[in-house]
């Protein structure tokens, strides 16, 4: 027993112990960091993957049996006793029973788009290859056969067939051929609407804007007024063009329909228009399946959300999410480096600066919703309305500025993250040796020459540093943002063809306020659950891409000045 | 390695190559009338009285702490940005008072430049390490530059060292070659007095000899002070020689004079090595 004891206490003498508590510290960490990731990443990535629809029969123990087509999303273990008091007959010696939640889609026929089935009571389960999946603009996903396609109101391609023969395999051909063609004039629609539209719509607003302040400032003369209402007809002309050929291709578009038959064995009309993809998983081999799961993974990241946000893409918001970054990026990083500047170099260290420095580590712990709250009391309120009043008063009431936007959620962000460049760019500026300034100095640099040519490209790196720090707090930042200018749906992109090009005063979307918002004020909750987790990946990446390109341009920067380490 | 060995001290070598330097001939470059420093409270100079003969090497020798770096500074008024530091007195370069109100200090700094104890090359190229203080001066003529920074390397014997590699990083040089670098950079905006606060401290025995010989050959153009710990230093390189102790400028001569016959016990006591 003392042999023992002498060795336990030589083992912490050693110093092993603490060798394993931080080993064992950085284990954890590490577990956990990759935990999430894969978490996220598995229950993310997973959703985009084109799953088998199955074909079953389920009947409770008392009722009657029914089709069940549907894709199986997730299986659970519950207690029986937990069914029973559900009101289901459980028999007796059950006493755990596995639960599957089942997609049924469909929801424009059922009213809903899940629900929850027990294993056991599943028989005859099949997967026939010709049962198919469509992704719809509206109502989410369709299951079904299909049973004809229609080119005007008349049958082109029929089939009675639900197994791959012959002429069910030619109906789903001209299926397909119809959905590429819908596709096709899906995207002139687009483009119309979203492009040439939008920039009439920007044209005559500005014409209206004009018009307001020629006659605010009383210049409205009857010329004036005569060259704008010219110019307004030519848009107007031109929008007339636009909507007749929209027209046009909407009588196109519409012209498709097919009959599919869903679960409970009714038939129904539909327009080849709303499909944005269709597809037979049960028919597809790996390799198409992982060519599908690209396109869809490519679609998530390039195109804009339906339905609420349930469905399509993010682009919008990772947009958002960058520019906003890079736009609190291009603000913080001068006022931070200026700020720091003066504090190290000029101010002379007295109690007043030590009271600064204080304030100034100090800002870097307040809550980020109360930046939000004086972004939005002092940026918008109070900044905002006095440019409206000053520069835009032609806009008013509808204010420009005097709303959140673009501008301001960078302004905000920016305040939230300058404490960290501060002290960041202060520990740099402390760190260059003093004899590389002095070797300026007397070489009759003035002070600022000095700073300028040798003291700040040599504090670079840890200026870098801060930016960095910076970036991956503000870019998931959330909260102070809901109140600054991120909105769920943004009709268009802060960047565009028209003039300015960069529209600051715009609302714009954002990942992080995007999780939120798919996450907890969806309508379909079930359907949207995947996305979040999906999002939830992206934004990390989203993060961690800006971090990398800052610390790649760090790491160059002190490459180029690795004097510090001397 | 024979090089290395002349480094030991010969006095008598001295004595025969040198006649008697007489401070009363010499032209007054720089004029030091009672000037004290303080750091603080701490009185780091107590009234020093001198001159810096023109186109000459003055070295200053003295224990750790004694002023000697500290009045070096005061030169170029460097000790301006240490805190706390005050002083009174004046110094006369030819015949302006560098403290006078209104003085251009980078002005200054440009006519007295400075070399200090470990070489400090900016993290940029050779060129641009050279050509930096005829940058701040707003000289950006390509052929000015070339011309300029080529002829400050030969002074500094760098120049076939790294006339491949000018726009190479400066930091690759060896630590010889960078104090040389620094001395090239000093020398380029030609200034009329060059301070050397012991230059050759940090640096290997060639590179020392290097540099004393190149302080040989620039004191045909430039007013030199040198701080050094190195006696033998002081008397292979220099013509006259200040010794200062706590503060107090001891004792002030030529070269060999002070070496061979000082008239003060503290500076022989501290040149046979009996303390410091």
């Amino acid at each position: 027993m003392k042999m023992k004891k002498k060795s336990v206490s030589e083992w912490v003498k050693s110093g092993d112990p603490w060798v394993w508590l931080n080993a064992g510290a950085v284990a954890i960490s590490v577990i956990m960091v990759v935990g999430l990731l894969l978490l996220i990443a598995v229950r993310g990535l997973g959703h985009f993957w084109p799953a088998d629809v199955v074909e079953t029969h389920y009947a409770l123990p008392g009722d009657s049996a029914y089709n069940l087509v549907a894709e199986r999303v997730e299986s659970v273990e519950v207690p029986a006793a937990q069914l029973r008091e559900a009101g289901i007959d459980i028999p007796d010696q059950h006493q755990l029973m596995q639960r599957t939640l089942m997609k049924t889609g469909n929801r424009d026929v059922y009213g809903s788009d899940f629900r929850w089935v027990i294993d056991e009571y599943l028989t005859d389960t099949k997967r026939p290859e010709m049962l198919f999946t469509a992704e719809r603009r509206e109502w989410g996903n369709l299951y079904g056969y299909l049973k004809a396609v229609k080119e005007d109101g008349n049958i082109i391609s029929e089939t009675t067939d639900l197994t791959p023969t012959e002429s069910a395999l030619a109906t789903w051909n001209t299926f397909e051929k119809s959905i590429e063609r819908a596709a096709v004039i899906f995207d002139e629609i687009h483009e119309i609407e979203k492009k040439d539209i939008g920039k009439i719509n920007y044209a005559l607003e500005r014409i209206r804007l004009e018009q307001r302040r020629l006659e605010l400032e009383g210049k409205l003369t009857p010329a004036a007024s005569a060259d704008l209402a010219t110019e307004r007809g030519q848009y107007d002309e031109e929008y007339k063009g636009l909507q007749q050929s929209l027209i046009d291709l909407y009588a196109q578009i519409n012209r498709d329909t097919f009959i599919v038959q869903v679960m409970d064995g009714t038939e129904h009309e539909m327009p080849v228009a709303k499909i944005v993809h269709a597809f037979r998983p049960n028919s597809m081999n790996i390799a198409q399946k992982m060519s599908f799961y690209f396109t869809k993974l490519w679609e998530f990241l390039s195109d804009e959300p339906r339905e609420a946000n349930t469905e399509g893409g993010v682009f919008p918001a990772i947009f958002g999410t960058v520019m906003m970054v890079l736009l609190m990026t291009v603000i913080v990083t001068p006022f931070g480096v200026i700020a720091a500047v003066y504090l190290r170099e000029y101010a002379s260290q007295g109690w007043v600066t030590r009271i600064i420095r204080i304030a100034v580590n100090n800002l870097a712990g307040v809550p980020s919703i109360v930046y939000g709250v004086f972004g939005l009391g002092f940026f918008i309120y109070f900044l905002g309305s006095g440019i409206d009043q000053a520069f835009f008063p032609e806009a008013l009431p509808s204010p420009t500025f005097g709303t959140g936007g673009l501008m301001w959620a960078s302004i905000t962000l920016a305040l939230l993250t300058v404490p960290v460049v501060i002290v960041a760019t202060e520990e740099g500026l402390s760190r260059i040796p003093r004899n590389v300034r002095e070797g300026s100095l007397a070489l009759g640099a003035t002070k600022f020459e000095t700073l300028w040519r040798v003291v700040l490209p040599m504090a670079s790196p840890a200026i870098m540093t801060g930016v960095i720090l910076a970036v991956a707090r503000a870019a998931g930042e959330v909260a102070p943002l809901m109140l600054v200018g991120v909105v769920k749906l943004a009709p268009s992109l802060p960047l565009d063809g028209n003039y300015p090009y960069i529209h600051l005063d715009q609302k714009f979307m954002h990942l992080g306020f995007h999780i939120y918002d798919v996450g907890f004020q969806s309508p379909n909750v079930e359907a949207a659950r995947p996305l979040v987790y999906a999002t939830a990946l992206l934004l990390v990446i989203v993060i961690a891409l800006l971090n990398l390109s800052a610390v790649t341009i760090r790491n160059h920067l002190r490459e180029k000045y690795k004097s510090l380490e001397m | 390695m024979s090089d290395v060995k002349t480094h030991s001290i010969d006095i008598s070598a001295m004595q025969r190559s040198q006649q008697a330097l007489r401070i009363e001939n010499e032209t007054v470059c720089l004029s030091v009338n009672d000037l004290h420093l303080y750091y603080g409270e701490k009185e780091a100079l107590k009234g020093v009285n001198m001159i810096i003969p023109e186109k000459k090497v003055t070295a200053f020798i003295g224990p750790s702490g004694c002023g000697k770096s500290t009045l070096l500074r005061c030169f170029n008024r460097m000790n301006d940005l240490v805190d706390g530091c005050r002083i009174t007195g004046e110094i006369n370069l030819r015949d302006e008072n560098i403290y006078a109100k209104g003085t251009d200090v980078a002005e200054l700094r440009r006519r007295v430049g400075m070399v200090f104890q470990k070489p400090n090359p900016f993290p940029k190229s050779i060129y641009e390490n050279v050509a930096y203080g005829l940058r701040i001066q707003g000289i950006n003529k390509k052929r000015l530059l070339d011309e300029t920074v080529e002829w400050a390397l030969r002074s500094a014997a760098l120049w076939d060292e790294v006339k491949d590699r000018l726009h190479e990083s400066a930091l690759g040089m060896s630590g010889g070659q960078q104090q040389r670098l620094v001395i090239a950079r000093t020398v380029a905006v030609k200034p009329e007095v060059l301070l050397l606060d012991e230059p050759a401290s940090a640096l290997d025995p060639i590179s020392t000899l290097k540099i004393e010989e190149l302080i040989h050959e620039l004191k045909n153009e430039f007013t030199i002070a040198i701080v050094t710990h190195n006696m033998q230093q002081a008397a292979r390189v220099s013509d006259y020689t200040a010794f200062m102790y706590m503060g107090d400028l001891i004792e002030f001569g030529d070269t060999n004079t002070l070496f061979t016959n000082p008239s003060k016990q503290q500076t022989e006591d501290y040149i046979t090595g009996r303390y410091g």
